[in-house]
């Protein structure tokens, strides 16, 4: 399959990218991992007049570590996501959405910030990330913003990213004690996969055995965009964390989830795996809770 | 237009002027003719045109020869040394693990670096580091006991 012709910028450093940007406005596409731009070129889905690649701007790579904080950089790959130490042990839930991502192959090249600004129903990373609360850093020429996560998305491949902004970096708080994270995908295969019903959560308990002070869960492939559970998140505030208040959860998520039918689910079907899976998301973020709350105490 | 590109290919660096819009897939089989990197899908969904990329396995067909200027590449072309096939190679001709041979660059190369970061990987970490090369003989079984055999090998 051949690529549309194209003219290729390289810039070195994020001021050069988003002057670049700012020059050619709405005519460049964002090269990050290349496996959904790449394969949407070849498609005929895509055929921008401009590609600014990011892959030689060192700011973008690499995660820091910093008062409560942790900043991934646009460019950090999936891969190093599901091999960090400071993601598998303090973000569990991130790190199973990155070993979900694709395959192996896929995950050396496909980037964070390329899993956010394609802006797919069903991707892996975001719920993760929304469920820990994430923001990005948005930069065009000479000015920046902060934005949470979850306004990010409009729809199917829709986003609030303006044509000359790039999304630089993604930031998480570190997760207060007495909280953990979980992830499960629901595909028909394990690799290469797009996600059926994919769910994260996440809660903090006030102390070791509760209750739960604060909870995040989010619904992938059941809306256009990822989206909150509220009326699942409202069943736990204030509660012990135990199999039946997650089984009650989970029933809440289904009511609250949009699902639609398609080829590869029913809208029925997705519903109950919502019911399903959130309890499996919940039971695990407690795991990790208590497994985060053993090892501060080793 | 055309850019001044240098690939360090097994080894070896390579001068090129190549157009933007060219994957490093077709650069090395139609540029360099190294010819045992397969073109399957050219999407990114069947492994068969893995390459080693400064160390790590990913599929050439989804790079940009350009985005690749100055990195190290290992194809299955350079996997073998001076003394005869890479162990992975020799355990896939003694186990049978070769039907029509398409995948095989891609699962030996993909195998390859699974070996570099665990030298003895169980069943599980195989079938997972192999998920992203797709074997259409089905030939599944036999490639992973190739595999295992080599890291029992290296143990004894």
């Amino acid at each position: 399959m051949l690529l549309p012709k194209f003219d290729y910028h390289e810039p070195g450093s994020v001021d050069e990218a988003t002057r670049l940007m700012g020059e050619i406005r709405g005519q460049a596409s964002v090269l990050a991992g290349g496996t959904d731009l790449l394969v949407n070129m070849k498609m005929g889905k895509a055929a921008p007049k401009h590609v600014v690649s990011l892959s030689r701007i060192e700011a973008l790579r690499g995660i820091r570590r910093e008062q409560g904080a942790l900043t991934l950089g646009a460019c950090v790959t999936a891969a190093e996501l599901k091999e960090q130490e400071v993601i598998k042990t303090e973000f569990n839930g991130l790190c199973q959405s990155a070993g979900s991502l694709g395959s192996p192959l896929i995950r050396n090249l496909a980037t964070v910030g390329g899993n956010i600004v394609t802006a797919r129903p069903a991707a892996d990373l975001p719920p993760a990330l929304m469920a820990y609360g994430a923001s990005i850093l948005l930069k065009k020429e000479k000015a920046e913003r902060l934005l949470p996560l979850e306004s990010f998305f409009k729809g199917p491949g829709q986003t609030m990213i303006e044509p000359e902004e790039i999304l630089c970096a993604v930031i998480l708080n570190e997760p207060p004690p007495y909280s953990g994270g979980g992830y499960v995908k629901l595909g028909v295969r394990k690799a290469l996969e797009i996600s059926l019903v994919n769910i994260a959560a996440f809660f903090a308990l006030d102390g070791p055995s509760g209750p739960i002070k604060e909870a995040r869960i989010v619904l992938g492939a059941v809306a256009p965009v990822p989206m909150r559970a509220p009326s699942a998140e409202a069943v736990l505030m204030g509660e012990k964390p135990e199999d039946n208040l997650f089984e009650k959860a989970g029933n809440a998520a289904a009511k609250d989830a949009k699902p639609i039918d398609d080829f590869r689910g029913s809208a029925e079907y997705r519903r109950d795996m919502v019911n399903v899976l959130t309890k499996r998301a919940l039971k695990l973020a407690y795991e990790e809770a208590k497994l985060r709350e053993w090892r501060r105490w080793k | 237009m055309k850019t001044l590109i240098t690939l360090n290919v097994n080894g070896r660096a390579r001068d090129l002027a190549v157009e933007p819009n060219r994957t490093l897939l077709d650069v090395l089989r139609h540029d360099l003719e190294l010819t045992g990197t397969k073109r399957g899908c050219d999407l990114g969904e069947c492994g068969s045109c893995t390459v080693i990329l400064n160390g790590k396995p990913v599929n050439s067909c989804l790079v940009l020869a350009v985005q690749a200027n100055g990195a190290e590449i290992l194809t299955i072309e350079g996997l073998a040394g001076p003394s005869g096939l890479h162990p992975l190679q020799q355990a896939f001709v003694e186990k049978g693990a070769i039907q029509c041979g398409f995948c095989t660059p891609g699962m030996i190369l993909s195998a390859s670096s699974l070996l570099q970061k665990n030298p003895k990987p169980g069943e599980e970490e195989i079938r997972t580091a192999l998920s992203g090369n797709l074997c259409r003989c089905t030939g599944y079984q036999k490639i992973v006991e190739a595999i295992q055999s080599v890291g029992e090998r290296e143990q004894g």
